[in-house]
Formats: structure tokens, sequence, C-alpha cells
């Protein structure tokens, strides 16, 4: 008999408990996950949407809630075409409408010939030509979930749009959904002469963090954003989803750890006579309090695994559903897992350490007294 | 020519127990000296304190005041209890506070933990003792499955697992038939000899105490007849 066996075999005393525990632990786990996963994934998205189209970083509106909220002027984005540094400035004017069961269809404003420009490659079709109306490019994916190719329609906002092409840019974002002129955007939300956020290239001789820095300095309204740790500072969405994430957490460590602690208190006081016995054959205080953390740690380790694929399973199924389906990248980043296994470790300690505490401080012979 | 006297096992001096919640003390100044190899009974009604002794023979407790030095550990210190009681004193208890959980071999197994012994190592020592208390074959018991007369001898095997010189007993055929009890005693008397343990035994039961080669009396927490007088 080793020791790992001992603790598993005073685990098994009691399966149902035991088993209970794990499960009730495990899906504090899950929430974890599932929110690291989702939370990572939007992560990547806004990630990729500050390089689209080949750009270097992406400027808009300062301390905006939400990217689509944002407004560049026409004013501001030629001045900022005109900047040193700047070899290329593409407005892009974002509509968030529904499409199809999709509420969240991204339909993105631009200049045809800045379509031209940008990296979107097309996989069939032709881009829509300057001075055109109600023409469209589509992405791949948006194109699959509608069921539409090149020369269908699709209906957005009322407004019937033919599909001239159908591109794979490869980011989430401008796959899920269209490019279309960016003077019918406008017309479409009321914002005339606007654009949400600028897709900066730089010069070959210039460095991206300089220029970047030269926009922020002399336009204190707009906000650069070089990277996806910056992003937050155009979406706060993202900055709130990271809060929800730690509150969770925060949460699911308090509880995990009150159940553990109860499960483990029971667990103590119904062995306080075997405790007692092996304090009186020779056990250290520390040998017991070794016990009792290992059975703690035992279950909140079975509870990681089990609520990290009940996490990974919550995620999939989200993904299926329709409103999130293409625009929810799915990121199994190892970090998630080491935190969920950290949570797991957090809640094994505080949950024992009271119960541990107590069978150590017991004499052998108020333990061998207890009934 | 030297012939001095070899070092006692046991020693106690003065020694006070009074227990919280209790009126009166439970020992008042106990004085016990015990020989290597000896085979001592302690008797008296309930009450009279010999349980007491045991456990703090056992170091399972402490005195109030005193000197309890067993085997070169000064006992009323407080101090390595774990060390001793692990490696210097095996205790078998009236109930035989098997765990039950474990198997036969397993409980056997439980005080070597604490003195390194390996895997295999605990395996063998636990086979071996058990062979030696006569219940080979039993090792995959649990108690449960275990009649009380051999429940008690796995206790036993328990208590010698780390191999201690001293063996404490609290009545330990007190809930035995005699037929069982008798072999418990027959196992005690033959571990004596054959591994020169030195045995405390107490108990109620004359039949028992006769086994011993001292009695020693006790009442209401004083020893009254330490068994030496001829």
């Amino acid at each position: 008999m080793s020791f790992l066996s001992l603790i598993v075999k005073n685990l098994l005393r009691q399966p149902v408990r035991t088993g209970l525990t794990v499960l009730g632990i495990s899906i504090g786990i899950t929430t974890v996950v599932a929110l690291g996963v989702i939370t990572a994934g939007l992560k990547s998205t806004s990630g990729e949407l500050i390089t689209a189209g080949g750009s270097d970083f992406l400027v808009a509106q300062q301390g905006t809630a939400d990217l689509s909220f944002s407004t560049v002027s026409e004013a501001d984005w030629q001045a900022v075409s005109r900047m040193p540094g700047v070899a290329q400035a593409i407005g892009v004017l974002i509509h968030i409408t529904r499409a199809g069961d999709n509420p969240f269809f991204p339909v993105l404003g631009i200049r045809a010939e800045d379509l031209a420009r940008r990296a979107v490659p097309l996989r069939e079709g032709v881009l829509f030509p300057p001075g055109a109306g109600d023409v469209v490019v589509m992405g791949d994916s948006a194109a699959a979930s509608l069921g539409v190719g090149v020369g269908g329609t699709v209906l957005v906002d009322r407004r019937t749009f033919t599909i001239s092409g159908i591109y794979h840019a490869g980011t989430t974002f401008e796959d899920a959904g269209l490019y279309a002129p960016l003077a019918t955007v406008q017309e479409m939300t009321s914002k005339p002469g606007t654009v949400t956020a600028l897709f900066i290239t730089t010069a070959p001789d210039s460095s991206t963090a300089a220029v970047a820095t030269t926009i922020e300095e002399r336009f204190p309204n707009l906000e650069a954003v070089t990277s996806v740790d910056e992003y937050d500072e155009v979406d706060q969405g993202l900055r709130l989803i990271d809060a929800a994430n730690l509150a969770i957490s925060v949460l699911a460590v308090g509880i995990g750890a009150i159940g553990v602690m109860n499960t483990m208190v029971m667990s103590v006081f119904e062995r306080t006579r075997q405790i007692g016995i092996l304090r009186a054959v020779g056990w250290s205080g520390s040998r017991i309090m070794r016990m009792i953390l290992g059975e703690s740690l035992i279950l909140c380790l079975l509870a990681a695994v089990a609520g990290s694929l009940l996490g990974v399973l919550a995620t999939l199924a989200i993904a299926e559903l329709p409103e999130v389906r293409t625009l929810l990248k799915l990121e199994f980043a190892p970090v998630i897992f080491v935190r969920a296994l950290l949570v797991a470790v957090i809640v094994a300690l505080a949950g024992a350490i009271y119960p541990a505490i107590r069978a150590v401080r017991l004499t052998p012979m108020e333990a061998l007294r207890y009934e | 020519m030297s012939d001095a006297a070899p070092e006692p096992a046991v020693m106690v001096r003065g020694v006070t127990k009074t227990f919280e919640r209790a009126r009166v003390p439970a020992l008042r100044g106990v004085d016990l000296t015990v020989q290597p190899g000896e085979f001592v009974a302690i008797v008296g009604p309930s009450g009279c304190g010999k349980s007491t002794l045991l456990h703090l023979l056992a170091a399972l407790d402490v005195p109030d005041s005193g000197a309890l030095v067993v085997g070169g550990h000064n006992l009323a210190s407080g101090r390595r209890l774990n060390h001793y009681r692990a490696r210097d004193a095996g205790i078998v208890f009236q109930l035989d506070n098997l765990l039950p959980s474990l198997t036969a071999a397993e409980n056997v197994q439980a005080p070597m933990f604490e003195t390194g012994r390996s895997r295999q190592e605990r395996k063998e020592r636990a086979a071996e003792l058990l062979a030696l208390v006569g219940l080979t074959g039993k090792e995959r018991q649990r108690p449960a499955e275990l009649s009380g007369g051999e429940r008690q001898r796995v206790a036993i095997a328990r208590a010698l697992a780390n191999d201690p010189p001293l063996l404490l007993a609290d009545e330990p055929t007190g809930r035995l038939d005699s037929e069982a009890g008798r072999r418990v005693l027959d196992l005690l008397e033959e571990l004596r000899a054959r591994r020169g343990l030195t045995i405390i035994l107490v108990t109620h039961d004359p039949a028992v105490a006769a086994r011993a080669d001292r009695t020693i009396r006790m009442l209401d927490g004083r020893m009254v007849d330490d068994g030496t007088a001829a």
C-alpha cells in the first residue's frame, strides 16, 4: 500500500459524496474554462482585426464602449493619410446588423479603390467597381452560412444587395460579413462623412510605433491600436469580459472552496477516531495534514479534468449557436487550462486547510475518545 | 568487576494527571520501574487510573507533573512523541482500533510509513508479522471479515510493525471470549519469549494478570502494591 493509495481509499469510503463534490467544483471550473475560451477567441478575433487586410495597426475613436460606436471624420482620415510615415490609410465603416438568422452580421463600408488595395483575396467573382450602388463582396463563411453565392442576393436592413464576389480574408470578422460601397453604408447608417476606423499601413522606412504615437499626439480624440492589449481602449467590451472572467473565477474559487471545506470537514469529523489511531501508531501531524490535503487535492484535480472537458464541450456547443457561429472563434489556449488547474489547486488548499489544522491539533487521546 | 543494574525499560516518578473536566485527579504521584523483558500487569477497579497511566506510557497524552522516562525518551517533555510512538512503543487497545477501510496487511503497514520503509519492505514485513500472529492467508481480509480474536491479533501485529522494545496493552482480552482471550495471551507470552519484549498490560481480570511476572495494583490514582513485595 502506498501513501497515495491510502488517500484514494479514504476518498472511496464515501463514493457518492466524493462524486458530488467533484461535480460541484467541476461546474465552477467549467465556467472558468468556457469563459476563458470565449474571451481568448474574442481577443484573437480583435487581434486579427487590427492587422486585417495587411495593415499594421488600426486607428479609432478613443474610449468607445464598442468599436462599432467609433466615429472618425473624413477630415481626420484625410489628415492621417497625409502624415509622414503613413503609406496607406483605409477607412472602413462598420455596421453590425441582421442578415438571415444572424443578428450580428458585419457590414463593412469601404471605397471600391481601397477594397482593391486591401489584401482581400477573391475566391470567385469580382470586386465591386467605383460608383457601384447595392453591390457587395461577401466573406466565404458568411456566404456558406447564408447559403448564397456570386450573382445571388442578400437582404440587409431591408435593402437587397447583389453579390459580385466571394472572398476569404482569413480573419473571422471579415469572413463572417461583407464589404459594401462606403457611400451606401454611410447612407444606411445615416453617418455621412464618417468611418469607424482607419487601417494604417506604414511606409517601409517608418516605425509603426513612432507613427502610431505621432497620430495619437496630433489627434487626441483618436487611439492607435497596435496590439490586442491596447484593443480595449477602443472597445471596452473586452475589458468587461475580462473583468467578468476574473469575477467568475474568484466566485468559482470561493464556492468551490466552501464545497470542499464542507466535504473535508465532514470527512475529518467522521474519521476523528481513525486519525487518533494513526497518531497513536506514530503518524506525525505533518503526515496527517498531507493525507487530508492530498485527499482535497485529488478531489479538485479530478474536478479540474472534468470541468475542463465540460468547458470544452460547452464552448463547442455555444459556437454552434446561429447567433455566434460565424463570429466566435474558439481559442483553446493552454493558459486557460493552466488557470483551471490553478483554480482547482487554490480551491483544494483553501478548502482543506481548516479541517487539516483541526485534525492535527487534536491530541491522540482527544481523537481516540471522540465518538 | 562491574555489576551495574541494567537501565530500566520504564521509569515513572511522581507522575500526576488531572483531566480538565474531571473533579478528581486520575493519577496522584505514581512511581513505577519496569525492567527490560519484564511482563507486568496493572490491575485495579474502573477509574483507578490504570488506563491513564498506560496512555501516558504510550505517549498518547502528557503528565501534568513528574518524570516519565521510557527507553531513554523523556515523555513528560512532550517532544518527539511521534518518533517514540512510531518506533519505541506499540500499543494494543481493548477495541482493536483497526482502520475499517484497510485490509489486515494494510493496517499492519500503517505505522511503517513513518520509518521510511519502501513499499515492498512494508508489504513483506506485514506478511511476516501476520504470519507471526498466525494470520497467514488473512492478509487481504478487512477487519469486518475477521473474528474478534483475529482482529486483536492484527492489532498486535500492527503494534510490532516497527519492532518496538515495549508493548503496551489496554485490556486486550476484554472483548474476547475466554478461548480467544487465552490465545491472545499465549501469543503475547510467546512474543516476549522470542523477541525479548517488555510488556505492560492493563486488566481488571485476575486470571489475565496471573499470566504476568508482576502485578501492580492501583486504587484512586495511586499505586497500592507494585508487586515487588515477597
